[in-house]
């Protein structure tokens, strides 16, 4: 009988290990991706119908389906500097009808998470997060729309953290808790001075 | 009609911030309904899912979890008007009620605010409460209006968040889990007494979510042009919507989308509240309908 190497221990090992290993390629990277993500892109089979349903495939040459194959295959920087990755608009219609019951969508998002940690990230995400560490809200309020809210009946402001602004110091503990204002502040002026 | 339902009004930024007519047209217009819409004191942005959720989805977690312990400490269940407010408010709900370790990390830094999360609330979308007849339902629509939109057509755009990713949802009413060829909000907007128009990509989204729309203005206001062209094709009076977000992306829009691709379009586009308060005999000032980019004269004069 010929000699199997170590079976069935090696190929079992083998066979649970679904990542791949080369000089590009990061396996480390696909795990990581699926552990965020909470999604299994490594069970992608390519069928496309991610990219076909893509409202932003049609213009430009963003491909969902380019990058959950970059996960599955651990092309970590490949995937992470491609500027593509910031026109997913999150419309879940490639995760609705995904037939490998992946979510492409929260793939792109996990994939986004690991390009802010190299500072990857467009400035308009940022500054979000400078107006709700100062007012709470992603989209203040302004003097036409207080006068507005007045002629309604209503107060100039909601009665949210533009009211009651003793809830801010709250919102700011829990963005200095992840670092995020030091982290937005350092890269807006990084990119605008 | 006395009020049987009772939730948290929680805002998000765009209705309060942009279009307070809908926020108005909400309370007064729930009212009617049996629902009784009472204030969220010192709720902040969702915050918004694209922008946050790139960055570090703990920090959406933890963010969105503040805003679910206020409703949890008034024990009230959570109202709101917003697809992208109900992707961040609903979802994370979700997710913290059925995952532990995000629980735990989530109250680990909530403790350093004094807050707990304790998963002791729900979340709606007020478009689900009006459609679900266990709550208000079509026929109790149609029976609080008193000025029917007659003769106007007007199509839907469902927009994303609420209805998908559809295995993750939950809805009282199964008919809101169609996310390819819904009709339930059409049903909603016969109710008021208008034509609901069908029209081609009806479930195309708007094009301005996952922070694409401060990313890349251009390929954004594209994606909403296509859906404005097939609009066009099939003729309606106005575009209702139920997120203030699309809202946004297609009215203001529409002025960019003048300025950049040299189209015009004039359609007016007014969240189902505001639809919902016109039909019910609020006046287009009770509505702040001035506040909107594009003039709702001409869909006006049709309706009133
Ligand atoms: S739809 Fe799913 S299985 Fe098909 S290519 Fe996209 S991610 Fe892969
Ligand atoms: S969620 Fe993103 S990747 Fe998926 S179809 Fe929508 S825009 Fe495309």
């Amino acid at each position: 009988m010929a000699r199997i190497k170590g079976y069935p221990e090696a190929l079992e090992a083998k066979l649970r290990d679904r990542y791949v290993y080369g000089e590009d390629t990061n396996g480390k990277f696909t795990e990581t991706v699926e552990k965020i993500s909470m999604s299994i892109p490594h069970m992608c089979y390519q069928c496309g119908t991610c990219t076909a349903s893509c409202p932003s495939a049609p213009r430009s040459s963003y491909r969902i389906r380019k990058f959950v194959r970059r996960v599955a295959l651990g092309l970590e920087t490949e995937a992470l500097t491609d500027p593509d990755l910031w026109l997913c608009t999150t419309c879940y219609s490639c995760t609705d009808r995904c037939p490998r019951d992946i979510a492409p969508t929260d793939v792109i998002m996990a994939m986004r998470n690991l390009a802010f940690k190299r500072d990857i990230i467009p400035v308009n995400f940022l500054k979000t997060v400078q107006a709700i560490y100062t007012t709470g809200h992603g989209v203040p309020n302004n003097d036409v729309n207080r006068a507005a809210r007045v002629k309604l009946g209503m107060d100039a402001d909601p009665p949210t953290t533009h009211t009651y602004k003793e809830f801010i110091p709250g919102i700011q503990k829990i963005l200095d808790y992840y670092k995020l204002k030091a982290n937005a502040d350092r890269i807006v002026k990084e990119r605008e001075g | 009609m006395e009020a049987k339902h009772k939730y948290a009004f929680y805002l998000g930024c765009i209705a309060p911030n942009r279009y307070p007519g809908s926020e108005a047209a909400a309370i007064k217009t729930s009212r009617k309904l049996g629902i009784e819409l009472v204030p969220l004191k010192g709720a902040s942005c969702c915050p918004a899912p694209g922008a946050f959720g790139s960055i570090d989805l703990n920090v959406w977690y933890a963010m969105a979890a503040r805003n679910i312990v206020l409703a949890e400490q008034m024990k009230t269940d959570i109202a709101l008007l917003c697809n992208g407010c109900y992707k961040s408010i609903w979802e994370v709900n979700h997710k913290l009620k059925h995952n532990d370790e995000l629980r735990d990390g989530v109250n680990e830094v909530l403790k350093t605010i004094d807050m707990e999360y304790k998963g002791s609330i729900n979340v709606y979308h007020l478009a689900e409460l009006l459609y679900d007849k266990n709550i208000v339902g079509v026929d109790k629509v149609r029976d609080s209006v008193t000025n029917p939109l007659k003769g106007a057509r007007i199509a839907v755009h469902y927009g994303c968040h609420l209805i998908k990713p559809r295995k993750d949802r939950e809805f009282g009413a199964t008919e809101i889990l169609d996310t390819e060829a819904p009709t339930w909000m059409e049903e909603l907007v016969g109710a008021l007494g208008a034509t609901p128009v069908e029209y081609r990509q009806k479930m195309q989204c708007c094009g301005a979510g996952g922070g694409v729309r401060g990313y890349d203005i251009v390929h954004a206001l594209d994606i909403a042009n296509e859906k404005l062209i097939n609009l066009q094709e099939v003729g309606v009076d106005a575009l209702t919507d139920i997120c203030p977000f699309c809202q946004l992306q297609f009215d203001r829009g529409q002025i960019e989308i003048e300025e950049k691709f040299g189209v015009k379009y004039n359609l007016p586009v007014l969240h189902y509240c505001e639809l919902l308060g016109l039909a019910q005999g609020m006046s287009p000032q009770d509505l702040a309908l001035d506040l909107h980019a594009i003039s709702c004269e001409p869909f006006l004069q049709k309706v009133l």
